[in-house]
């Protein structure tokens, strides 16, 4: 048996780099440190394999799989690539360099979670930190529409709420407050919870901002909460020594989504005329904060890129893959570790049924199954190795502990052999 | 004039950039030389003899060339890109941004629209007699450029941040607009005469929007001003009463919102900030 320390969990965007995983026979027998969600993908990984690529659900080679997948991108006039936020950074590399070669969408899952934030940065900015700024030295914490005791577990003991710090010491010298519609179990733990009308965080979040430059509110209830709560709110927020806003999806998807991230680091930069203040996202896959970083230092942009006319192309709402195929604009897809069949819009699934799909998955999911090509890939952060970001976006290096089953490579490699045979084919 | 018109070939697929299709650059030329104007169709380049089949003259100049579009042209986006003057008629839906950067002319739709129609518009005039998608008006993500001048007049519905970053002109939307009408609006005006989904104004700096059917309500950030009897919109007279509103103060800004009285009976509380 072997005990491989510090590695880093590949699930969500916390990418808790301490897991201490135990080795036996080319399988991980243990985990330790990491939180139930980490442990389970550790050691669950292989269940709902696939093993053989396929065409049409016929077992092929590996080579007959990539010779189709490169026939249908090279004949598509209009291709879109997707996924990216459960792979590597050197994968989706790669991916950017076929998107380009084939004149494609290329676009990532934060369009359908935190792509508002970041169109709400490029219209406002955004004050931002590390997660360790926040552990050594966040008074005040407010989680808004977002429940990391479900969906990032150790995010409040490791990062945020309850961490001890060099100069916050634990949870009991912060204050923590929640903002969300229902009473969540992070909210069940917060100082202050505040409990908001649905689809009314961008009024909360104007009149706060008005509070905080000292404006009266002449409205009596502001998205369910009195104007008296608001002021006293506002003027906690100013006098903390150093505050930090984490934010999910119930403020990206919730009723004017980038408006909402405006309004937000609106208020965030209005706060820094009193105290520090600062924001950050809470990404959910592990890596979909690096395909943000590896499309925006690539080509300019972080999502939704649409190469089509030799050039990036940049519009999230015309560019975005939801958008493309709820229209029905695209004629072949290529998925790589992401399932859009799960959780798109009926109408999107409709139309990506009706065109030939490739799709790069180590696991059988509703999308493999609707797949015309499926090549199957090894698990990246435990057959693979690579690099990801954080939610901050600090990269760290995932960890190679296993052996793949005979025959699978990474998804770095298949799309390489992919980008080989393509380049010979479009000469 | 002289009268062109185009017809698809085949029903569209992927998107196709007919920036094209414009007055200025079908005036003075023969047919032939036409159809030879470039189009992308998703990543290839073809053009427009390729796409479509058309027939007619044009005119001399711009101003008398008449484009006339017939068939579903959803997939066609960007026709009447930077026009300066004459007109284009589609008999049918088209897709997004139509007479982006316009500066002059007139284009009508007898469907629908998709969003970004007069996208940073400069001038001239755009009719939708259907509905229209989201940021009519607007510049591109990123851009903070908005329609400058002219009209667009939507009969139908309008989405989501009707005249986003708009630095003039008017808008007219007969039926209901989304959230968020004049959006960091800077000058100009809108007026929504169906209802409205709320957050008018939102971080507005200057320029006019009036709401004469229902609001949800009126963004924390504005402040009550008083009662007004009516509002004008390209000299005509709109009779109200209205609610008025300055705001966005947020942003120091100085920017009108009226809001129908009769149609929001529950921002009745304000008229206690009346004395």
């Amino acid at each position: 048996m072997k005990t491989v320390r510090n590695v880093v969990c590949p699930f969500c965007g916390s990418l808790c780099d301490d897991i201490e995983v135990d080795i036996e026979d080319n399988r991980v027998v243990k985990v330790r440190k990491g939180c139930a969600i980490s442990a389970t993908k550790f050691t669950k990984y292989n269940e709902e394999r696939i093993y053989k690529p396929r065409i049409d659900g016929r077992e092929v080679s590996l080579e007959e799989a990539i010779n189709e997948a490169v026939e249908i991108l090279a004949n598509a006039k209009y291709p879109a690539l997707y996924g990216w936020s459960c792979t590597s950074t050197e994968a989706i590399n790669i991916g950017i360099e076929i998107a380009e070669l084939v004149g494609g969408v290329m676009d990532n899952t934060a369009s359908v979670c935190h792509g508002p934030t970041i169109l709400g940065e490029q219209d406002a900015g955004i004050s931002t930190c590390t997660l360790g700024q926040v552990k050594n030295r966040a008074e005040l914490i407010i989680y808004w529409g977002c429940n990391p005791a479900h969906a990032h577990p150790r995010h409040m003991a490791r990062y945020s709420a309850a961490s001890r710090g060099r100069f916050v010491k634990g949870r009991k010298e912060r204050t923590v407050i929640v903002v969300d519609v229902r009473k969540t179990h992070t909210a069940k733990t917060a100082d202050i919870f505040i409990q908001i009308k649905p689809n009314s965080d961008f009024e909360l979040l104007t009149a706060l901002r008005w509070a905080v430059k000292n404006g009266e509110l002449e409205q009596e209830e502001i998205a369910g909460i009195p104007a008296e709560k608001i002021e006293e709110l506002a003027d906690m927020l100013i006098s903390c020594r150093f505050g930090a806003l984490f934010f999910g999806l119930g403020l990206t998807m919730s009723a004017g989504k980038a408006r909402n991230i405006e309004a937000a680091v609106n208020l965030v930069r209005e706060l820094n005329n009193y105290t520090k203040f600062v924001m950050v996202p809470m990404r959910g896959h592990f890596n979909v904060t690096g395909a943000n970083e590896v499309m925006a230092w690539a080509t300019g942009f972080p999502f939704a890129v649409d190469f089509s006319r030799g050039y990036p192309f940049y519009n999230p709402g015309d560019t975005t893959f939801v958008d493309v195929l709820t229209r029905g604009d695209c004629d072949a897809a290529l998925i790589v570790a992401s399932d859009p069949v799960s959780g798109f819009p009926a109408e999107a699934i409709r139309n990506l049924a009706k065109i030939p799909v490739i799709t790069l998955d180590p696991h059988e999911t509703l999308t493999t199954m609707i797949s015309k090509v499926v090549i199957p890939t090894a698990v990246v952060g435990i057959e693979a190795e690579g690099s990801a970001y954080r939610m901050d976006a600090v990269p760290l290096r995932l960890k190679k502990l296993v052996e793949p089953p005979p025959g699978i490579l990474s998804d770095e490699e298949v799309l390489k052999m992919i980008l080989k045979k393509l380049k010979e084919r479009v000469k | 004039m002289g009268e062109i018109t185009l017809k698809p070939k085949v029903t569209f697929k992927v998107p196709i950039i007919a920036e094209t299709i414009t007055p200025d650059n079908f005036a003075g030329k023969p047919i032939e030389e036409i159809e030879k104007l470039e189009m992308w169709e998703g990543n290839r380049k073809t053009t427009l003899g390729d796409l479509f089949e058309a027939a007619g003259s044009s005119g001399e100049a711009p101003a008398d060339t008449k484009i006339i579009i017939e068939g579903d042209v959803r997939k066609v986006r960007r026709i009447g890109y930077k026009m300066t003057d004459g007109q284009i008629l589609i008999k049918g839906s088209v897709g997004m941004y139509l007479g982006e950067k316009m500066e002059g002319g007139k284009i009508i739709v007898e469907g629908d629209a998709d969003s970004w129609v007069g996208a940073g518009m400069k001038g001239g005039q755009i009719e939708i007699k259907g509905n229209a998608g989201d940021y009519v008006g607007a510049p591109y993500r990123g851009d903070t450029k908005g329609m400058k001048k002219g009209t667009i007049i939507i009969h139908g519905n309008a989405g989501n941040e009707v005249g986003c970053w708009m630095r003039g002109g008017t808008i007219i939307v007969k039926g209901n607009a989304g959230l968020f009408p004049g959006i960091h609006m800077k000058k100009g005006t809108i007026l929504v005469e169906g209802d409205c989904a709320g957050r008018c104004g939102a971080m507005m700096k200057g320029g006019k929007i009036a709401i004469l059917g229902y609001v949800p309500s009126v963004l924390p950030s504005f402040t009550f001003e008083e009662i007004k009897k009516s509002f004008k919109v390209k000299g005509e007279k709109i009779k109200g009463p209205f609610y008025l509103f300055t705001g966005d103060l947020n942003e120091n800004g100085a920017g009108k919102l009226y809001v129908s009285t009769e149609k929001n009976k529950h921002l009745q509380f304000y008229e206690k900030y009346l004395e």
